[in-house]
């Protein structure tokens, strides 16, 4: 009965603005007409800039590497109180810290912190699409216990079809330089590149029965270095609480021009 | 005493902390609250346990939804603390309101919070005092004051305390007067009056979901202290609770729906039930069809939950607010459409008790959040508990097993995989199928009969080994299975194999003796994966299953650091259709990944669990 009635409403309504149409002068109608075709074509090309720009910058790396830290330095300056696990990404578009107070206009940056729990790890696809570069960041201090879940998290995003088609740059920053017994950068790479070949081995194994892995890495036959890879993969060191950040702001001006 | 207060987003950064308490905690409570709580869905809990050498705390928290912050209070654990839960309630709101996004630290709530200690600190005193000049009731008030306090400090901001004060010396007076314990129980039932009176003048300034876990905990206590007359308790809990679906509901026409509500979904779901026998008779082809008309009605339930609640509010208004978004949503307006979602995880087989965990996890992480514009409050439900589906399924560690098996050929010794199980799901077989998948990868694998119980057993793992031409250790039966393996294993390592895949002898989670041998079993040979077989079919019982499997091995072993399950083999998945709640039963009360999915009698039917499909098929 709602229905009926409301349909009925409707038509009289229908019928009054044809009559109201019939009485306006032509000219105006097409006006109307005009500006609405307009509008719908701004608003169309400004979300297709939206989605093709690649402007984004993606923290990742193991929990408890130091990517919110990281992401407060670099927009704050300062990693404020210290941070626990992150339960949701940290997304800013902002100036970098460092670049504030330069005069003239600065292009901001759209950085975003991706939790590493594993659990988490999901979201790290909603913005590599996006993504200009990665920084893939790895506790220096405490290596070699996280290394082989550090590596697989590696692995899987230099093998994720966004990363190797749009040839997404990743630097992998060693983290926690400041303190005395950490990793150099330079173990740090050996290591990984050794543990990545071996999943290499395995992955392979068994992605021919599940296509979770899109590209093989590397090239077959040979033992793997990140030179292999079609996208450019370099090493940089921070140390977040220090605020010593300046190869991952070089990083990001690299890829993000001011 | 309290060690200390956090308040941090949910992207992670410490807002502020208590620098006067200032202990500094042992370990890191917090992050493992995160990892092993909040992360996994147990957000509904009241508290969590840390332990680590030289530390024990327990953490409570609260959430502020709408502005994505968490207040998380860390004492220790061998204090009870009364106030914390009013504490944070009342930092909850007082920092809410000084909150702003921009602005990361905040010096001057120091002072706010050192008040606020105080206040809920003397009280807590004053409970004590009264605790022992009676001691009957005192736990029950003391929660109720509680309750009220919250109310005093609403006053306050009104201007209002006087008649607050009023109200608690009364209940003071009274308290004072039951001190003998003939009349105790006359007076638990006059303070929840009073008390009851105090929150229907007050029931505007509350929060629902405050109140809720108030109440839930003050009839708790009741319950606890009245134990002696048991038959007076219950009716007394009764009356608070109808009472509370009163006050909680300012449009009443909203309980007056709620029955014939009930009831047509269920009238719908017995219909639906009876076409589903029909067509079951008739053809078997049509059943897919004939599910999928299912979930629509379903879902037709699930949309007309909320839709009669529009209704009576009016039309006009129900779509200004689609428009416009609603305000904050409350426990009340998440009701019909999770009681829709949790009937539909229902039907696809998910524990009863985990369904309910899960949707009170999802409640808690979207009371008080706003309602984007253009969405209904089933969707966003159903989002919520889709990202959640999809957390809990995720894998919380590498289940690459190939890798594993490298790492251990390297350091020269064999990869140990042992099968647990109740009987009948399937053990051997998904063995012999993880065998037939490891050898195709150039993977020497060997197996070993330690199932000396059951006739037969080995003759059937004999012959799988005779098929797959796979090296099989056996010693026959009425042999100590954990000794067995231990041969097993030397073997391994003697002649080279990578893999020794342990067969054991099925057994109920309640069978004691059998649980103690499968314990010794695993703490003797420690092997690298212990993994539960559990058929796909199971409802409630998976949650019994894991939780006394994993219980008993961690109880009935004897060295110190035990080992629990590792991962799950879900077998028979092709004969369940679209009923697959039991891999999210047992992931969730196992945390404990989905390795492998057994699906069909060959060899080569051996996959690994989609979490997308799952999810999706979960939620259809």
């Amino acid at each position: 009965m709602d229905i009926e009635q409301w349909n009925q409403v409707v038509r009289e309504w229908i019928d009054k603005t044809a009559q109201q149409l019939r009485q306006l002068p032509i000219e105006q109608i097409y006006v109307a007409v005009g500006v609405l075709v307009l509008t719908f074509v701004f608003f169309l090309l400004i979300s297709l800039f939206k989605r093709s720009k690649s402007d984004t910058i993606v923290l990742a790396g193991l929990s408890g590497s130091g990517k919110t830290v990281l992401f407060y330095q670099l927009r704050d300056g300062s990693a404020h109180q210290g941070t626990v696990t992150s339960m949701d990404p940290n997304e800013g578009n902002f100036v970098l810290h460092s670049e504030s107070s330069k005069k003239g206009k600065i292009k901001p940056v759209r950085v975003v912190d991706v939790p590493g729990h594993s659990r988490l790890r999901p979201k790290l696809d909603e913005y590599l699409p996006q993504a200009a570069g990665l920084i893939f960041v790895v506790d220096a201090l405490d290596f070699l216990p996280n290394c082989r879940a550090a590596a697989e998290y590696l692995y899987e995003i230099l093998t994720k079809a966004t990363v190797v088609k749009k040839k997404v740059p990743v630097i992998i920053v060693c983290n926690k330089t400041d303190k005395v017994t950490a990793h150099t950068k330079e173990f740090i790479r050996k290591q990984l590149e050794k543990e990545i070949d071996k999943l290499r081995a395995s992955r392979t194994a068994i992605s021919a029965a599940d296509m979770s892995t899109e590209y093989a890495l590397g090239v077959a036959g040979e033992t793997f270095t990140f030179s292999q890879c079609h996208n450019k993969v370099s090493v940089g060191e921070s140390s977040g609480i220090t605020g010593d950040i300046s190869q991952v702001e070089q990083f990001i001006r690299e890829h993000v021009r001011p | 005493m309290l060690e200390q207060l956090l308040i941090f987003t949910r992207g992670g950064l410490i807002l502020w902390t208590c620098k006067e308490l200032g202990n500094a905690l042992k370990g890191s409570p917090i992050d493992t609250l995160i990892r092993s709580c909040l992360l996994e869905e147990r957000s509904a809990d009241s508290s969590y346990h840390y332990e680590a050498p030289g530390a024990a705390y327990t953490l409570k928290w609260t959430f502020n939804n709408d502005l994505g912050l968490i207040f998380v209070a860390v004492y220790q654990k061998i204090l009870h603390l009364l106030y914390v839960d009013d504490l944070l309630s009342m930092v909850k709101k007082e920092f809410s309101e000084i909150y702003d996004p921009k602005r990361t630290t905040y010096y001057d709530f120091d002072d706010v919070f050192r008040q606020l200690r105080n206040e809920v600190e003397a009280r807590a005193e004053e409970l004590k005092k009264s605790k022992q000049v009676g001691r009957a009731a005192p736990v029950a008030l003391g929660k109720k004051q509680g309750g009220a306090s919250i109310v005093r400090s609403d006053g306050k901001h009104n201007g209002n305390s006087s008649s607050k004060d009023g109200g608690d010396s009364d209940s003071a007076k009274e308290h004072k007067e039951n001190g003998n314990p003939n009349g105790h129980q006359n007076g638990v039932k006059k303070n929840v009056v009073v008390n009851n009176n105090k929150e229907n003048r007050d029931s505007g300034a509350f929060d629902v979901n405050k109140l809720l876990k108030l109440r839930s905990k003050g009839a708790k206590k009741q319950e606890s202290v009245v134990t002696k007359a048991p038959p007076k308790a219950e009716p007394k809990k009764k009356a608070t609770k109808k009472n509370r679906v009163w006050d909680d509901s300012p449009p009443e026409t909203k309980l007056d729906f709620a029955d014939p509500v009930d009831e047509r979904g269920i009238e719908d779901m017995e219909v639906v039930t009876e076409n589903h026998g029909e067509s079951m008779m008739d053809r078997e082809e049509v059943f897919s069809s004939d599910s999928e008309s299912e979930e629509e009605e379903e879902d037709e339930i699930a949309g007309k939950d909320p839709k009669m609640d529009e209704k009576k509010k009016g039309w006009f208004s129900s779509m200004f607010q689609s428009f416009a978004g609603k305000a904050n949503l409350e426990m009340s307006d998440l009701e019909p459409a999770l009681k829709a979602l949790k009937d539909r995880l229902l039907t696809k087989n998910v524990a009863e008790e985990i369904a309910e965990k899960l949707c009170e996890s999802v409640a808690a992480s979207l009371v008080g959040k706003k309602l984007a514009s253009f969405t209904r409050v089933s969707s966003t439900v159903q989002a919520a508990m889709e990202d959640a589906l999809v957390r809990i399924l995720t894998p919380k560690r590498s289940i690459d097993v190939l890798r594993d098996v490298h790492a251990a050929k390297e350091q020269g010794r064999p990869y140990v995989i042992t099968f647990v199980g109740v009987n009948g799901v399937g053990k051997s077989t998904n063995l012999a199928k993880i065998a037939y998948w490891l050898q195709q990868h150039s993977i020497s694998v060997m197996m070993a009969a330690c199932d000396t119980f059951r006739s037969g057993a080995v003759e059937q793992l004999r012959t799988h080994a005779r098929r797959l031409q796979i090296p099989i250790f056996e010693k026959g039966y009425e042999k100590d299975p954990a000794v067995v393996a231990k041969e097993a294993i030397q073997e391994a390592s003697r002649n080279g194999s990578d893999v020794v895949l342990v067969d054991t002898a099925g057994r109920m989670q309640d069978n004691e003796p059998l649980m103690r041998a499968l314990s010794k079993l695993i703490s003797l040979n420690s092997p690298d994966l212990v993994l539960f077989v559990g058929e796909a079919l199971v409802g409630n019982d998976a949650v019994d299953q894991l939780s006394k499997f994993n219980q008993k091995l961690a109880d009935l072993s004897n060295s110190p650091s035990s080992r629990v399950i590792d991962g799950i083999v879900l077998t028979k998945f092709d004969c369940i259709d679209d009923k697959v709640g039991a891999a999210l039963s047992m992931v969730y009360i196992s945390g404990a990944p989905v390795m492998f999915v057994g699906c069909g009698q060959s060899y080569t039917d051996l996959k690994k669990l989609n979490v997308k499909t799952i999810v999706k098929t979960l939620l259809k």
